[in-house]
């Protein structure tokens, strides 16, 4: 088969034939060519500049979707950047375009210098992962695609390599740390159930004439495939998901009504975004800024103070609120000082009583930081007698002393803020969450495709039927580990007495 | 005996008789009305100097191969080690049992029948044998897509030994010797070549003395430290009614070479008095109208279409369960912690495993004359006398005869992690090892390890390179590439699922596949058949761009093809490939609209339509496969010490590569725990030595 299609790829096969019976020779397009691969090049995280890379034919492609037009080889042009589908100005960078041979790759390949931040990055990397032929480069595959093409000397190897190595692990450390949380369990169930199917259909390859399977097994098999394809492409469509990739890191402020927090909006805004009054229950609905601080990409939002009210739209408000906070990345949580027990050892008991209210629903991995709002109406005495009766509350979350009047403890409460983001966004070797989900989200979209040859193939052939299961655990494998071919023969003798 | 003509008969010039008895060879220019039970004819071709062998002389002959055993990977072993041009010496037992099918009367199936394509494609004997020794041929998965189409045939026992004994005894550099091995004859290594030990022959037992030779091949099956079992009675031996196998191999393997070895089980079903079967309780299988035969050079099978045989399909009872249970005290197989395969289990097992089913028997010919009929699913160890109560408890059976009881067998393997992918031992020079001495089971893949260690075998003894067959290109490399890579925890068999390249490795493609480079790199491969693959290239390449150039709306195709469903608005352009890729299209029809640009290709329709529905998907295979192969053709130094290597690698992945000592860097990179970055540097190692190696 092997040479008989490379022989097909030459048009030049002449064949005696009469003409009238040629319509058109169409040979040039069809041809499926090589991958073409991208990926963030220089260090993730917090950074100046970030270098993504693309590397394959689809390079020149890739160059003029995102940016219109293909600049000159080898000259650094400035470029605005935009999501080919969305239109959406991403960013304005250096723009290199390196047609092959003459690249690190040998290929033709192109880079982006653009802004560090993560929202930014993510956004490119995303519209990338939005065209046709291109992926996410495997670790190493750029260094492995200069090494086939003979473009790498050797001194170059051990550096390269060492990098690799660093990106591998900081990979794999990264993928556990994901694998840990709710959307880990959601990938290895589908992983697991997409194994299963796959077995069956092989099994029903390999045994179901010496063997007693059911030809039911095929029809559970293709529910569960049809399932599959709905949860994965229900989860890609999740609004807040998307939202969250193009605008970084969600910080909700959170408390109780008039505790202060559109005080806290505006003043880390430093503009009156919000509508500040005395009156409780004046912002009802969610209010949204997106801000950076330290570099970070932060979506801050102001939610309406919790409590209970009878006013139907505050009662919505409220609702929102407690939704936005259990989807955050961070909670603020504002606590008027004035309103604390004034005797102080029922202090720590309110205040665990009350971060649980407002926090009931957030996730483990979510980070809070409390802010003792109103500091500039107690004494210094009574700080020092709250700090310690904090102390004492287990579990508390890091918490600072902030006047919005005066903008005391501000300074502190920006670097508090600040260390907290970089632990969300991770250090530089560690890719941030939303980088991640880039990845993820191009390898779900790529298993649902191969999931739907299954269906085109079910009646026709099943090998190829199986080929779109197999190519559907292949990308999902690439976010939750490779299932072996040993696996799934070990579900299909699991689950079926094979045997003659 | 009657000689059986093999298919492809070669005319003979000499005719040499050599009368064999246990370990004496005498040579004597005899008749063929002579001929009695240990005489067999040898004809000699190529190599009339060879006539001049004498009797007493066997030992002081040097043989370019020799072979122990001669099961299905001996009989490959033996042809292929000779189509190379080696000068070749089997030695088995009995040369009455070359060929026998110790198990299932039967070959093929999916998978299998891919393995035997593959095998007929570089031009060994199974598939003609198969041809020939055929009494119901049948293709499984017919609807289930071409690639895993399983051709599939049961055998007449006694015919596939004529056709193999026939075949080796014909075979031109090979002689044949009836005797037992007791002991590897070994010496230091060559230095510069990577190994320990090297091997120059071999002793025979009971004081028959030594042959020497380049190459030896081992295919002893079950029988390394075989013991069998039946009820709480174990004997030594590998199969029923031979004897057992020197213990002197064993030791040679374990303490001489010091070789990793394991212990595997496997068994056979009892064999029934056909008479004593009541079928109509039974349903009936029948064959394929039209026998598929398995070899490329074949147009029909020995066996008629209407001579075929039936098989018949009967199911266990809770009779058959409850007298497993009863009888699990009195079985001793069974209660050992020995692995036995999961997919081809004793009732045994898959009573105990999976309660309360129903599972399949089926009752097949053991030959077109033959009394007896195989119950293939009853595999079973347990006394004679609860195998016949239990057989009794499935309808059909209730009055069966035994003729040969069900037996357990447990053998030692050698672990394949040990050998190249050539199948050599990794620190002996010359030795090869074939079968079931490395972990798998079934003939077919016994049968593909001979032929591979065989061309191996060959060509190392007469100083060529030895070579590897591609994951991307065989099932048979799929096979070593297994055996060698990740090793075997259980009996190996052959799946399709096993084969990531699937939709490109088909039973229809394997003379394409392999038949030419057959020829043209490897040697094993007569030029008759190559010629044959090369006209059958030449014709799909020129009916695919024919059909790549013909271009027509898809309103015009439905209008020149009768009105067949094409689903896509009439004005869409489709291309013949395209079009013939729709399920109510045929080649056939296609030729009747363009009689003048197809009308050749008739004869290869079936194969263009499978080709056209492969297309696409071959193609995106294309660039994986050629990645794999160039990770695959940059090769690791056996010698390398990982442990001490001069780069960076994790203390894991350096453990890994020690003791898997992969021969490819693609063989490194499919080994779990080998990270990318370790690939990288294991790349730049073997580059920087190319160029030392060049300067």
């Amino acid at each position: 088969m092997h040479f008989i299609s490379c022989c097909l790829r030459r048009s030049t096969v002449s064949i005696a034939v009469s003409r009238s019976l040629l319509v058109k020779r169409l040979f040039c397009s069809g041809w499926p060519g090589d991958d073409t691969i991208y990926s963030l090049s220089s260090g993730q995280g917090k950074c100046g500049v970030a270098v993504v890379r693309v590397s394959g034919p689809a390079s020149a492609l890739a160059v003029r979707r995102l940016t219109r037009s293909l600049p000159a080889p080898r000259t650094a042009s400035l470029r605005s950047i935009s999501h080919p589908q969305s239109k959406e100005l991403l960013d304005r960078g250096l723009v290199l375009w390196f047609p092959g041979p003459a690249s690190f790759t040998g290929e033709d390949s192109a880079e982006f210098h653009i802004h560090g931040g993560p929202a930014v990055i993510s956004g490119v990397l995303q519209a990338l992962g939005s065209l046709p032929g291109l992926r996410p480069a495997e670790a190493g595959e750029f260094t492995r695609r200069a090494f086939y093409a003979g473009k790498l000397d050797l001194t170059e190897v051990e550096g390269l390599s060492d990098l690799i190595h660093a990106e591998t692990e900081a990979q794999r450390r990264q993928a556990l740390r994901q694998m840990a949380g709710d959307l880990g369990r959601i990938y290895q169930d589908w992983t697991d159930q997409l194994k299963r199917c796959l077995a069956h259909v092989e099994a029903f390859i390999d045994f179901s004439e010496d063997e007693l399977i059911e030809d039911g097994v095929l029809n559970d098999v293709d529910r569960a495939v049809q399932q599959l394809q709905t949860d994965m492409e229900n989860h890609l469509s999740d609004e807040r998901r998307g939202e969250r990739l193009r605008s970084g890191v969600h910080v909700v402020i959170a408390g109780s009504t008039n505790a202060g927090k559109s005080s806290l909006l505006n003043l880390l805004t430093q503009r009156p975004a919000a509508i500040v009054s005395p009156t409780a229950g004046t912002t009802r609905d969610v209010l949204e800024v997106p801000l950076d601080i330290g570099g970070y990409p932060v979506l801050l939002s102001d939610t309406a103070g919790l409590r209970d009210t009878s006013d139907s739209v505050e009662q919505e408000g409220v609702r929102r609120a407690r939704q936005r906070v259990e989807q955050a990345d961070l909670s603020l949580v504002v606590v008027d000082l004035t309103q604390l027990p004034s005797e102080r050892r029922h202090v720590p008991v309110f205040l665990r009583g009350h971060l649980k209210n407002i926090l009931e629903r957030s996730s483990q991995q979510q980070q809070h930081i409390l802010i003792l709002n109103e500091s500039d109406l107690v004494s210094a005495e009574q700080q020092r007698s709250i700090q310690t009766s904090l102390q004492e509350l287990s579990g508390a979350p890091s918490a600072c002393f902030l006047s919005c009047h005066s903008r005391d403890g501000l300074e502190e409460l920006l670097t508090l803020l600040h260390n907290t983001l970089k632990t969300l966004c991770g250090d530089p070797l560690i890719g941030s969450p939303t980088l991640t989900q880039t990845r993820h989200r191009t390898h779900l979209q790529k298993s649902i495709e191969a999931l739907q040859q299954y269906h085109e193939y079910r009646d026709v052939d099943l090998a190829l039927a199986a080929e779109g299961l197999r190519l559907g655990l292949l990308s999902l494998g690439r976010i939750t580990g490779r299932v072996s071919p040993e696996e799934i023969l070990d579900v299909i003798f699991r689950d079926f007495c094979i045997g003659k | 005996m009657t000689a059986v003509k093999p298919a492809e008969t070669q005319s003979s010039q000499h005719d040499i008789y050599i009368e064999i008895s246990k370990n004496s060879v005498t040579l004597q220019v005899s008749v063929p009305q002579l001929s009695h039970m240990l005489v067999r004819r040898l004809q000699f071709l190529k190599t009339l100097s060879t006539c001049s062998i004498e009797a007493s002389n066997i030992h002081t002959q040097h043989y370019d191969v020799i072979v122990v055993g001669g099961g299905h990977a001996g009989s490959e072993a033996v042809a292929a080690a000779s189509r190379i041009g080696a000068k070749t010496l089997l030695i088995t037992q009995k040369i009455q049992t070359i060929g026998a099918l110790s198990c299932n009367p039967s070959l093929g199936g999916v998978g299998k029948g891919h393995l035997v394509r593959e095998i007929d494609a570089l031009d060994g004997v199974m598939g003609r044998a198969g041809d020939w020794a055929g009494i119901h041929f049948s293709i499984l998965n017919r609807s289930k897509g071409p690639a895993v189409w399983g051709l599939r045939a049961q055998l007449d026992r006694q015919r596939y030994k004529d056709f193999m004994q026939s075949e080796l005894l014909s075979t031109p550099l090979v002689t044949i010797l009836e005797g037992s091995v007791q002991d590897l004859l070994l010496t230091e290594a060559d230095p510069g070549k990577p190994g320990k030990h090297k091997v120059y022959g071999i002793c025979l037992a009971n004081g028959g003395g030594e042959i020497h030779s380049s190459s030896v091949v081992l295919t002893t099956g079950t029988f390394l430290s075989g013991a069998l079992f039946m009820g709480q009675n174990t004997t030594p031996g590998g199969r029923m009614g031979d004897p057992p196998s020197c213990a002197g191999l064993s030791h040679n393997l374990k303490n001489v070479l010091g070789l990793k070895i394991g212990r595997l089980r496997t068994g056979t079903p009892p064999r029934i008095v056909k008479d004593s079967i009541d079928f109509s309780l039974t349903s009936v299988c029948l064959p394929d109208s039209s026998p598929t035969p398995f070899s490329f050079i074949n147009k029909h099978t020995h066996c008629t279409p209407k001579e075929q045989l039936p098989c018949f399909l009967t199911y266990t009872t809770p009779g058959v369960e409850k007298v497993v249970k009863e009888s699990s005290h009195l079985n001793s197989h069974i209660q050992q912690d020995i692995k036995g395969p999961r997919y081809c289990p004793s009732i045994e097992s898959k009573v105990l495993r999976f309660p309360g089913r129903q599972h399949q028997v089926w009752l097949e010919p053991e030959g077109l004359t033959s009394s007896l009929m195989y119950p293939q699913g009853l595999s079973m160890t347990m006394p004679l006398e609860m195998q016949l109560r239990l057989i009794r408890e499935i309808p059909g059976l209730q009055h069966a005869k035994i003729q040969t009881p069900g037996y357990g067998v447990q053998y030692d393997f050698v672990c394949p992690t040990q050998l190249f992918p050539w199948l050599q031992l990794k620190n002996t020079q010359g030795l090869f090892l074939a079968g079931q001495i490395n972990g798998t089971t079934g003939y077919e893949e016994a049968a593909a390890q001979g032929l591979w260690a065989g061309v191996n075998a060959g060509r190392t003894s007469l100083s060529m390179s030895p070579l590897s067959l591609s994951r991307t290109q065989s099932y048979i490399g799929v096979l070593i590439d297994d055996l060698v890579c990740h090793g075997v925890t259980e009996p190996y068999r052959m799946f399709t699922s096993r084969a990531e390249f699937r939709t490109s490795l088909r039973p229809d493609n394997a003379d394409l596949r392999l038949t030419i480079r057959g020829f043209e790199e490897i040697g094993c491969v007569s030029e008759q058949r190559y010629n044959k693959a090369l006209l059958v290239q030449a014709s799909l390449k020129q009916a695919l761009s024919t059909l790549q150039s013909i271009h027509l709306s898809a309103a015009r195709w439905r209008d020149k093809l009768g009105g067949v469903t094409i689903s896509k608005t009439k004005s869409s352009i489709l291309n013949g490939v395209e079009v013939l890729q729709y399920k109510d299209v045929t080649f056939q029809m296609l030729a009747s609209s363009f009689q003048e640009l197809f009308g050749p290709h008739l004869e290869i329709s079936e194969r263009l339509k499978v080709e056209a529905l492969y297309h696409p998907h071959c193609e995106k295979q294309r660039r994986e496969m050629e990645k794999m192969q160039t990770e695959e053709s940059l090769s690791l130094p056996n010698d390398i010490d990982y442990l001490a290597l001069p780069i960076s690698l994790s203390q894991e992945v350096r453990e890994i590569l020690d003791r898997v000592r992969p021969s490819t860097l693609g063989a490194a990179a499919r080994l779990p725990g080998i990270t990318p970055a370790a690939i990288v540097h294991l790349f730049n190692y073997v580059h920087r030595n190319k160029h030392r190696n060049h300067m």
